[in-house]
């Protein structure tokens, strides 16, 4: 726990101190990780928000139907995406497939003394390897998860189009009406909030990574379930805030 | 005399209840080479590891440049490893880069050498551990005894005036060797490095060494049992010492045990007739 509050307190050092000190922000290694973090998960996350958005319609419509409210539908899904699921889901994803390979990445080179070269050429770890990461983690996953809602709304759109014949123009209309800027933005928080937590969970439980390959792939697992334990406990706790602000 | 480059005080490391580093002192002067020798698991690396500031001793001090290491905040820490070398081991390059960033890495980050010459200074390190051509593959996919003299490339990428080598010739041809050992004095002798080199070759420990220490084993683990000049050393009376530099399987350390210590250590207890 120590370790990891010095951890967050180091990362902001580098991120606004730093700089202003002549060690600036590895820009190079920042995209690269954008990519490897953000645009190598598109494909993931688009299919299973649409998934996700499709089987959302399906049961909304056969829910709603019963009450004769299948019009409903399309708020049913804007709401539940842009709050709750589109956030979870590619957080979800994000920690499948980058805060694994994080923890794993860093894991690898603390036991095979990588990291102890940084230190010892003067290089700080937390600069060189964390702070690229930390960066593209907060960028790419709010961006993922705007992008996943919306695929999660076309997924809808293929149920509601096809066997609810609601038309398309009035399927957007109503999610337009349906939802409010707020909806927007209290799921880009989110995202902002698991994204800080999922990148320095990951780097944490990498750079104490010990113990051979072994210790590598304990320090993965263990990074992967506190990674989605804690995003949860943030999802209900940050649902619980924004209800009561905006009551 | 001036100050020495590293002074070492009644070093003591404890893992748990095991004493691996117990009461080492030593100096080093500019310009000396100074090897440490001892068995395997004798605390060589740990000693290293120490005087370069990796690990915390449990108590005794260290001072390097005539400054106290165990006791200095990590921001000085780290300005003054900018004036020391590590070659490590297993030469920990970085295997997301090239063999040429990782000669590059500690130019680019750490000095103001404009990047086009960055190209230059890399071929001509590499050209010194006779690795030219080889700067755009992997660490994976180059050799063991390769990816050691990378590090060494990378370790004096800075020309730094202290230089640090853990096992430089283990798993190296014996040309290979002798051109890292050439290397060594060169540094040493004609540009006034100074150098600590961990080595169990007995024929370059010989060749490049100004000065020689050896760590004890078994009831002297983490002892210095001997130090001193190549020719002192060669000509110690220590027998235990004899025995490491000529490499005799039988002596003070012994090959095997008296047969009732063997017994105790096989079934846990001392052997009892009446039972």
């Amino acid at each position: 726990m120590r370790s990891y509050l010095a951890l967050n307190v180091q990362i902001l050092y580098w991120l606004f101190v730093g700089p202003f000190r002549g060690r600036p922000i590895r820009l190079s290694a920042v995209f690269q990780q954008m990519i490897r973090i953000g645009v190598q998960a598109f494909p993931m996350a688009s299919l299973t928000s649409l998934s996700i958005g499709i089987t959302l319609a399906m049961q909304g419509a056969n829910e709603l139907a019963r009450m004769g409210a299948a019009a409903y539908v399309p708020d049913l899904i804007a709401m539940s995406l842009l709050r709750e699921l589109g956030p979870l889901l590619v957080g979800v994803v994000v920690i499948g497939r980058s805060a694994s390979s994080i923890t794993a990445e860093l894991g690898t080179m603390k036991v095979s003394e990588e990291i102890e070269a940084l230190e010892v050429m003067s290089i700080n770890p937390v600069r060189y390897l964390v702070l690229p990461r930390f960066l593209a983690m907060m960028i790419m996953l709010p961006v993922l998860t705007v992008f996943g809602s919306y695929v999660g709304m076309a997924g809808g759109w293929l149920i509601c189009h096809f066997s609810l014949d609601i038309e398309t123009t009035a399927y957007i209309r109503r999610l337009i009406e349906s939802s409010t800027p707020i909806d927007l933005y209290s799921g880009t928080v989110k995202s902002i909030v698991f994204a800080w937590l999922i990148v320095t969970i990951a780097c944490s439980y990498g750079l104490e990574a010990r113990g051979g390959a072994e210790g590598v792939g304990r320090s993965t697992t263990n990074s992967v379930v506190m990674c989605i334990l804690m995003m949860l406990i943030a999802n209900a706790a940050l649902t619980a805030l924004f209800f009561v602000a905006e009551s | 005399m001036s100050e020495p480059i590293i002074e070492v005080r009644d070093l003591v490391r404890k893992f748990g209840s095991r004493s691996v580093l117990n009461g080492i002192s030593f100096t080093v002067e500019k310009g000396d080479t100074l090897i440490i020798m001892g068995g395997s698991g004798c605390g060589k690396s740990t000693l290293l590891r120490h005087i370069i500031g990796s690990l915390k001793p449990t108590s005794g001090s260290i001072k390097i440049f005539g400054r106290e290491i165990t006791t200095m905040p990590p921001k000085e820490l780290e300005q003054l490893r900018l004036r020391f070398g590590m070659n490590f081991q297993f030469g920990a390059l970085l295997q997301s880069l090239t063999v040429g960033e990782n000669v590059a890495l500690p130019l680019l980050e750490n000095s103001r050498v404009d990047p086009s010459i960055v190209d230059l200074v890399v071929k001509l390190k590499l050209e010194l551990v006779g690795l030219t051509g080889f700067e755009h593959l992997k660490p994976s996919e180059i050799s063991g005894g390769m990816r050691k003299r990378v590090g060494l490339a990378r370790a004096v990428a800075l020309d730094p005036e202290l230089l640090f080598s853990d096992e430089p010739t283990s798993g190296l041809d014996p040309i290979m060797t002798a051109v890292i050992d050439q290397f060594t004095i060169d540094l040493t002798r004609k540009l006034g490095m100074t150098a600590v080199v961990v080595t169990h070759d007995m024929v370059s420990a010989f060749h490049i060494a100004t000065k020689m220490i050896v760590l004890g084993a078994g009831e002297k683990q983490g002892q210095i049992i001997a130090m001193g000049t190549p020719d002192e050393i060669r000509n110690s009376p220590n027998a235990e010492v004899q025995q490491f530099i000529n490499g005799e399987p039988d002596g003070p350390i012994p090959l095997k045990l008296a047969p009732e210590d063997y017994i105790t250590r096989l079934i846990g207890r001392p052997h009892r007739e009446d039972l």
